[in-house]
């Protein structure tokens, strides 16, 4: 056992897990694949683990803060309180007490962690995974329930804490090494590596202040990694550096992994979290809603998403009567529209907040001439009625309505389908798709139609825009200002990657390679 | 307990290295580096001496530069080891926030660098003992040296360190566990240290304070009797200093002090990752 253990179990507990024990329970779970509440039989016995060995294990954890809405920080409250008196203002009128409010983070959070798993918290904001990660590694101590863990955890929860301005690289080294639990020599050993992994060896005798926050990250990286944790925690840190130290980071994480390091992954990337993770546990409330495989969870936790993302939707359509556009605060005002009707925007001229308004690639912003605008966006489902939620493979029709105050010749509508996270899928528009549009005045709409949505279950934006023949001149360009959600069809099991691509496996026995 | 006692022992390099931190940005960017630890005693007891000898004309103390500065330096130690470690955790909540640790590190570490800047200002008091001597006082070697002697009583010095850093931790661990939960401490404690300051016999002497008070002067204030301590082995040079019995009490009051700081702390620093 690691000399670091802080905590242990106690001995008859640490002893059950034998071999043949876990044997005989491995025995009752295989096969258990299916995700279900977190029961105890699946979180005992999980198919995925590498190992029955616990490292961290959570039984009836509850954490509770108290949220003071008025802090009684000071002396005068602290004695008004012990003698159980009111606070009297001036006018000799009892004050009302300061208010507090309590909020669980966790509430009797059952599950363990065993040695060499990859686990991946996946919940809403204020579901209580960063608390969860918190609670491993000691920041806090639960309300009610026991947390344990074996073996020295390094977190990756914010890189280069601990640092000091004014001391060097190397000073700083060591000095976090130490906050980490490692001895001077244990650090002396591992400073070369460090030095390596960062890339920093030029700058290592130049005190922290000077160097750029990248360097600060990379640095901290480093440390977090080389130290050699049995369990390693991290929260959405990965945006390190450029992208070539990214992948290294993934890679060196991939290497801790194949050494058998327990990884806890917190993060709202839900492909990161299927890609890295075995295993994914879903936090809604503070309650363990799901434990199990990560695609599965994840596939649960997405279509519950969706499910809520669609009702959301739903009730914006019926209080509007309007489109599905999302909140859109950097939509231009009608005031700024009326101006640039007759003069081109120039975002030189625009005052700086106005600049960034401004901004093309900012979700929800509009770049409008006024002259020829799209009003509205509409999504028609399979039986033609109007709706937010899809299913892959489903027919899927966009629904562009137009009006034009004066007359535009040969105009071109477009569209582009984005992921949640940005990433572009499609632009096609009228004219690749061989449409000509003589000419529109007044009103009217355009439809884009998709026989099968090819979409696998996810949010995904849209961006509309109309411009002239030549697609130089904008009219109206909407980018990612409305969103519609596909959620899985039943008995289309694919769930990587982003699109469902139509494809056939074939078995050859026998056969060999030629060449 | 012992599990705790054992972790601590995992982390020393860590006290090693924040005290080392302490020191090295403490210094770093001042030409005069730890001078100015000696500088700021000596310009006080410029001062202090001036107004006791020219202007007060009192002479109640042959060669006051000694006796002040033998009181001076702990009371520095104490002072600035107090007003460090108010803040230890606040200001580190960054630290709190993201890292286990074990806490007691932050003010044990300031404590210790406190007390290496305290021995390295010590130069100055055997400055004044041994250069600045009036006629009548005699070698401070000698066997007939009453004031201010160089002699068996010193070594008694490192008894009076322990005890003093057992009344500061105690101390510290309090005052910075309470400033987490009630920021107010630390301005109460800036205002209680310059009273504390005349409270405690450093410009004057506990023996010659009116005597229904020096009883509760000893008793209030552990400050007074470890420098009452300190003055009888670098002062004071009569048969009855230093008392054996008085220096034991001393420790043990000190000792005490430092179990309750030391469970006070324990006993909250488990809220301090929410609360900082």
């Amino acid at each position: 056992m690691s000399p670091f253990a802080v905590k242990t179990y106690q001995d008859d507990e640490a002893a059950s897990v034998t071999p043949d024990d876990s044997e005989a329970k491995g025995a009752t779970g295989s096969g258990n694949g299916t995700v279900e509440a977190a029961t105890e039989e699946t979180r005992k016995v999980h198919p995925h683990s590498p190992s029955r060995y616990k490292v961290i294990k959570f039984s009836k954890v509850s954490k509770r803060f108290i949220l003071h809405h008025e802090r009684a920080r000071s002396f005068q409250d602290i004695v008004v309180s012990l003698f159980g008196l009111r606070t009297l203002s001036r006018q000799g009128v009892a004050m009302p007490r300061p208010s507090t409010e309590e909020f669980w983070a966790l509430r009797d959070a059952n599950f363990s962690i065993y040695k060499g798993e990859s686990i991946g918290i996946v919940g809403e904001n204020g579901s209580g995974k960063s608390t969860t990660l918190k609670l491993i590694s000691r920041i806090l101590e639960p309300t009610s329930g026991s947390v344990s863990v074996r073996g020295k955890v390094s977190a990756l929860l914010e890189l280069g804490t601990g640092f000091h301005p004014e001391l060097t690289g190397r000073e700083n080294i060591y000095l976090n090494g130490s906050l980490l639990g490692l001895s001077r020599k244990e650090m002396a050993s591992r400073y070369q590596a460090v030095v390596d992994f960062s890339e920093l060896a030029e700058f290592i005798d130049t005190p922290i202040k000077h160097y750029s926050s990248g360097m600060v990250m990379r640095l901290g990286f480093a440390i977090a990694i080389n130290v050699d944790p049995d369990i390693l925690l991290t929260d959405e840190v990965l945006a390190v550096g450029d992208e070539a130290f990214q992948r290294k980071c993934l890679e060196h994480i991939a290497e801790l992994r194949k050494r058998g390091v327990t990884i806890v992954f917190v993060s709202h990337a839900l492909e990161a979290v299927r890609s890295t993770c075995q295993r994914a546990i879903w936090l809604d409330h503070g309650k363990v809603i799901a434990d199990g495989p990560s695609g599965e969870v994840i596939d649960r936790y997405l279509a519950y998403e969706n499910e809520k993302h669609a009702e959301r939707l739903r009730a914006d359509h019926d209080g509007t009567g309007r489109g599905v556009a999302r909140p859109d605060p950097l939509t231009y005002d009608e005031v700024n529209m009326e101006q640039e009707i007759d003069e081109p925007l120039d975002q030189n001229e625009l005052p700086p907040e106005d600049r960034s308004r401004a901004v093309p690639d900012a979700p929800g912003s509009r770049w409008t001439t006024g002259e020829v605008a799209i009003t509205d966006v509409r999504f028609i489902g399979v039986e033609g009625g109007e709706t937010a939620l899809f299913k892959t493979e489903e027919p899927f029709t966009l629904r562009i309505f137009y009006k034009a105050d004066r007359r535009l010749v040969k105009p071109v509508f477009g569209v582009a389908l984005y992921t949640e996270n940005g990433t572009q899928i499609n632009g096609p528009n009228t004219r690749f798709g061989g449409l000509d549009i003589p000419a529109i005045e007044g009103t009217g709409y355009v439809d884009y139609h998709v026989d099968k949505l090819p979409l696998l279950t996810g949010r995904y934006d849209v961006t509309v825009a109309v411009t002239g023949s030549e697609m130089t001149d904008i009219y109206d360009h909407q980018h990612r200002a409305y969103s519609f959600a596909v959620q899985p069809t039943p008995g289309l099991s694919e769930r990587y990657g982003l699109v469902f691509i139509p494809s056939e496996w074939s078995f050859h026995p026998g056969a060999e390679a030629t060449e | 307990m012992l599990a705790r006692a054992r972790q601590s022992i995992n982390y020393r390099d860590l006290l090693y290295n924040l005290v080392v931190r302490d020191l090295k940005v403490r210094y770093k960017h001042s030409v005069l580096g730890f001078f100015w630890s000696l500088l700021n005693p000596l310009l006080l007891t410029a001062v202090f001496s001036f107004v006791f000898s020219a202007l007060l004309r009192n002479n109640t103390y042959p060669m006051y530069n000694v006796f002040f500065l033998s009181a001076l330096l702990p009371w520095n130690w104490c002072a600035t080891s107090v007003a460090t470690t108010l803040g230890s955790i606040v200001n580190n909540g960054h630290l709190i926030k993201k890292v286990y640790f074990p806490r007691e590190m932050l003010p044990v570490s300031l404590v210790l660098s406190n007390m290496i800047n305290y021995l390295l200002s010590l130069p100055a008091l055997f400055f004044f003992m041994l250069v600045f001597r009036p006629e009548g006082v005699g070698s401070p070697f000698s066997a007939t040296c009453a004031t201010a002697c160089i002699n068996g009583h010193l070594l008694l010095f490192p008894i009076l360190i322990v005890t003093q850093m057992l009344f500061l931790l105690g101390l510290g661990f309090f005052v910075a566990a309470l400033n987490v939960f009630f920021r107010d401490t630390s301005v109460l404690v800036e205002v209680g240290l310059n009273a504390w300051f005349f409270l405690t016999p450093i410009i004057y002497d506990a023996k010659t304070v009116a005597k229904e008070y020096t009883n509760l002067l000893y008793y209030l204030n552990p400050m007074a009797s470890i420098i009452a301590n300190y003055r009888d082995i670098f002062y004071y040079n009569d048969p009855n200093s230093p008392d054996p019995l008085f220096m034991l009490r001393t420790l043990i009051t000190s000792a005490i002090i430092f179990a309750l700081g030391y469970l006070f702390f324990m006993r909250f620093s488990r809220n301090f990752g929410e609360e900082v």
